[in-house]
């Protein structure tokens, strides 16, 4: 299982990385904005995204609708779970609309990282 | 603008009835002379007016000016105020990389001495009901002698500890550098309502936070005690708001 964990703040990519390990998934690499996730995406056979919604270069919702519109169709399909502050009810309808997996905000605990993540493999079985 | 009562005076009333005889009687110089007076009477009264007015607008202004927190704010203060912030950032990060660290070196230790403690709890229980052979005992004996080696890492946890805890340190720091950041800006909120009130722009009451939400940008984080339009609050409310649209 590889992961890649994209978040602007280092602090909050560290949290994500060591709360996976804890959880069992030691295959995590970053990105710091969508402009340098794309990249690694497209080259480096990912099994799952993490990412946070407010960036700058590429915001996450940006990064997510990227990726639907891929035509790797492994890349396409990827899961996608959205790890955000942001709350607004239009955004989380947008995001659910753009075909993200899941959607957690910040401030969140390791209980619900892991359930979260437990529904997304449960539904690709 | 011009008073009643600076009109009509008993002067400008027998002003008036003369103009009134010299128009009956014909003396058209006589009563031009007459309207020209008291037009300038009205004149100077309009001149007093927006003398009066331009000495307002002057004396707002300058009391605005002499008063010169505003450059002060403009030139230092502002600029001060960003640096401070900037410090928050900078402590904050600072904080969070040191507990990071402090954590990511102490989990593999408490890990690793779970994992044995576990380990010798079960050779411990077949210890105990005599389950043991002998070559197994002093496998024992050795595993009890690598534990008690390994659990001295729990004196780095406790440093790690210590430093977690002083990491904290910054709360204080970063506190007390808002707050003042937080006055100032309420400095400037006091200036700026000064302001609108000499170029008498609408009406502002101070608290009044029915600001233009244009919607395009992110809200980032909901802030408790603000008010935010259509957010969840918390992620039990997303997942209800997700299971509605057919999650």
């Amino acid at each position: 299982m590889k992961i890649l964990v994209v978040d602007d703040f280092s602090t909050m990519r560290r949290i994500i990385k060591n709360l996976l390990r804890d959880l069992g998934f030691n295959n995590t690499d970053e990105a710091d904005d969508g402009l340098t996730a794309l990249p690694m995406l497209k080259s480096g056979k990912y099994d799952l995204l993490v990412t946070d919604w407010n960036m700058p270069g590429m915001q996450g919702i940006d990064l997510l609708k990227a990726v639907r519109a891929d035509d790797d169709e492994s890349l396409k399909n990827i899961p996608v779970l959205m790890v955000t502050a942001e709350q607004k009810k239009e955004q989380i309808v947008e995001a659910a609309q753009a075909g993200v997996n899941g959607y957690i905000v910040k401030p969140f605990t390791a209980l619900i990282l892991k359930e979260k993540l437990e529904k997304i493999f449960a539904r690709i079985g | 603008m011009v008073e009643e009562n600076e009109l009509i005076t008993d002067d400008n009333i027998a002003r008036v009835k003369d103009l009134l005889a010299c128009m009956e009687k014909g003396h058209e110089e006589d009563a031009i002379e007459i309207i020209d007076e008291l037009t300038a009477i009205r004149e100077t009264e309009l001149y007093q007016d927006m003398g009066k007015l331009t000495r307002e607008l002057h004396d707002a202004i300058s009391n605005f000016g002499i008063d010169d927190s505003v450059s002060i704010m403009a030139e230092k203060s502002i600029p001060d105020a960003r640096e401070r912030l900037n410090y928050v950032i900078s402590k904050t990060d600072e904080a969070a990389n040191k507990t990071l660290e402090a954590v990511e070196e102490s989990i593999p230790i408490c890990s690793d001495i779970y994992n044995q403690a576990s380990e010798l709890h079960s050779s411990w229980n077949k210890f105990i009901r005599r389950e043991l052979s002998e070559d197994e005992f002093r496998g024992l004996s050795k595993e009890l002698s690598g534990f008690f080696k390994k659990s001295e890492g729990l004196s780095t946890v406790k440093d790690h500890l210590t430093a977690v805890l002083l990491a904290q340190e910054y709360q204080d720091l970063t506190g007390q550098i808002i707050k003042k950041v937080i006055n100032l800006v309420g400095e400037v909120e006091d200036k700026l309502i000064g302001l609108i009130k000499i170029t008498g722009a609408p009406q502002y009451k101070k608290g009044d936070s029915s600001s233009s939400d244009d919607g395009s940008s992110l809200d980032g984080p909901v802030v408790p005690g603000l008010e935010h339009k259509d957010t969840v609050s918390g992620q039990d409310e997303v997942d209800d708001l997700l299971s509605s649209l057919g999650f």
